[in-house]
């Protein structure tokens, strides 16, 4: 019954918003809303539990004096007045909270995302070598697309913009669709098989 | 050592010191150079020129965090500046819990940006007659699907905990027909959501603006009419931001035309490293030294 349960609900609930989906009667049309509005609670629920898991994660981490257990007072303290300060002053636009997200948080993510700059130069100066006929054509292709998209590649030659948009518009579309062909197909193998109940690992347990 | 071995083996310091400087200098020498616009970004400046002022809404999703706020947040400003100058009111809202602190920079620093020029009342910008926000939501493709219905039933209150009822500009605004567009800058694949379900269900039309890393993947959705327009990258934000100050809507150009110019400076700082390293592989391999 514990299994039971469960993969019948999946496999009423799967059938019903597929068809739910393709009949737009108002009927049908109110009983999606309410199973929309239940999902958003849900994944609601599903951010309470993430907070009460970083909680646990990093108090035992404190606890236990593990490597780097200062970082996580650092995460909790963060955690815990961003939250204080956004209930108590609110989150207006000229508010405290958005002054620490703009002038705080905003600096320190664009920090650490533009140090992949460094990295990505050193790594592709060590590494894109013309070693194949396949790394030669990425290479090409990659300083054509390159040079086309700076808005001094015209002046290079007239051509540079044109060839560049045609590298994204076919040979990049027709992998990208197939890319996108295949991964449609696979997550309709995927649903079908979890509706039907042969796949089974989101049950949990060991069978 | 020989010549080959040194130019493939450069300390990376070096690199690192270049990098640097080359990416802080277009911000001290202004320089601009002309640029060709892309298709796929006049499409959607075209598209939002199409909207009669006053009529139906653009919906912008702020799906953008800090990390890629160069990219994504000129985007949103030009985009901002576009719609308010002709009169389209706009909604917002994000999926991605980072990212409603950056809309309410972008929307406000906008706002004020046009408050400071106007001469009238009736220019200025007004929350809740112009713009609302209506914030951050859990269960994105549930929301998106259920403001096809309503968007009142998935957001009761805007971001500020007004209801949504009480704004003068969602009297008008009930779902998805009362939408021209939804406009989402992501540097994730929050687009494909869009497109598979209230597009598919609703028929809304979708643009988006993303990172030049996300960009090649609308490329097929943009030929089959499913994405209305697309600013891609850096390069996508400069463009829309030259169309717009080009037709007036703006005064000046906005942080995208400098973040241009120092990314097209590593661009061609990394490309001659690459040729660089690889001459230095081919002479090497020549002389027996390197694998092939």
């Amino acid at each position: 019954m514990k299994r039971r349960l469960p993969l019948a609900i999946c496999f009423i609930m799967g059938l019903v918003m597929i068809v739910q989906f393709f009949i737009p009667h108002p009927t049908s049309l109110a009983f999606s809303s309410v199973i929309y509005k239940w999902i958003i609670v849900l994944m609601a629920f599903a951010l309470v539990l993430a907070i009460g898991n970083l909680i646990r994660h990093h108090g035992e981490k404190i606890r236990r004096r593990k490597e780097d257990w200062p970082y996580s007072i650092v995460t909790l303290a963060g955690m815990v007045a961003m939250a204080a300060i956004g209930l108590t002053w609110g989150i207006a636009s000229d508010s405290l909270y958005q002054k620490i997200f703009l002038n705080v948080m905003a600096p320190l993510g664009g920090t650490m995302f533009a140090l992949l700059a460094y990295y990505m130069a050193s790594a592709a100066y060590r590494a894109f070598r013309a070693r194949s006929l396949e790394a030669t054509l990425l290479l090409v292709s990659a300083f054509i697309v390159m040079i086309g998209f700076m808005p001094f590649g015209q002046y290079l030659h007239p051509r540079f913009p044109a060839f560049a948009e045609w590298i994204m518009t076919v040979p990049n579309m027709a992998s990208q669709r197939g890319i996108l062909l295949g991964v449609a197909f696979g997550s309709i193998a995927t649903a079908l098989k979890i509706i039907l109940g042969i796949e089974r690992s989101w049950l949990g347990g060991k069978d | 050592m020989k010549w080959y071995d040194r130019i493939a083996t450069i300390d990376r310091r070096i690199i690192y010191v270049l990098l640097t400087v080359l990416v802080i200098l277009p911000f001290f020498v202004k320089v601009t150079i002309p640029q060709k616009i892309m298709p796929q970004t006049q499409k959607l400046f075209d598209f939002i020129e199409s909207i009669p002022p006053n009529d139906r809404a653009v919906m912008i999703s702020f799906d953008y965090s800090p990390q890629t706020q160069p990219e994504c947040h000129p985007m949103a400003k030009a985009l901002l500046k576009h719609c308010f100058a002709r009169d389209i009111p706009v909604i917002g809202l994000s999926f991605d819990p980072e990212a409603p602190g950056l809309a309410v920079d972008a929307l406000v620093s906008v706002e004020r940006e046009i408050d400071s020029l106007a001469t009238r009342k009736e220019d200025s910008i007004v929350y809740g007659v112009d713009y609302v926000y209506l914030g951050w939501k859990s269960g994105r493709i549930a929301a998106q699907l259920d403001m096809g219905e309503a968007i009142a039933g998935v957001f009761p209150r805007d971001y500020y905990g007004n209801l949504i009822d009480s704004l003068p500009l969602m009297q008008n605004v009930k779902n998805y027909k009362d939408i021209a567009i939804v406009v989402i800058l992501a540097a994730a694949d929050y687009p494909i959501d869009w497109i598979r379900y209230p597009q598919t269900r609703y028929g809304v039309k979708v643009a988006a603006g993303l990172t030049a890393v996300m960009a090649p993947q609308y490329y097929p959705f943009l030929q089959t009419g499913q994405v209305s327009g697309l600013m891609s990258g850096m390069k996508g934000a400069a463009e829309y931001e030259k169309l717009v100050l080009e037709h007036g809507y703006a005064c000046a150009l906005g942080t995208a035309e400098t973040g241009m110019n120092s990314q097209s400076m590593i661009h061609l700082l990394i490309m001659l490293f690459i040729i660089l390293g690889n001459v230095g592989y081919f002479f090497a391999r020549r002389a027996g030294k390197a694998p092939r």
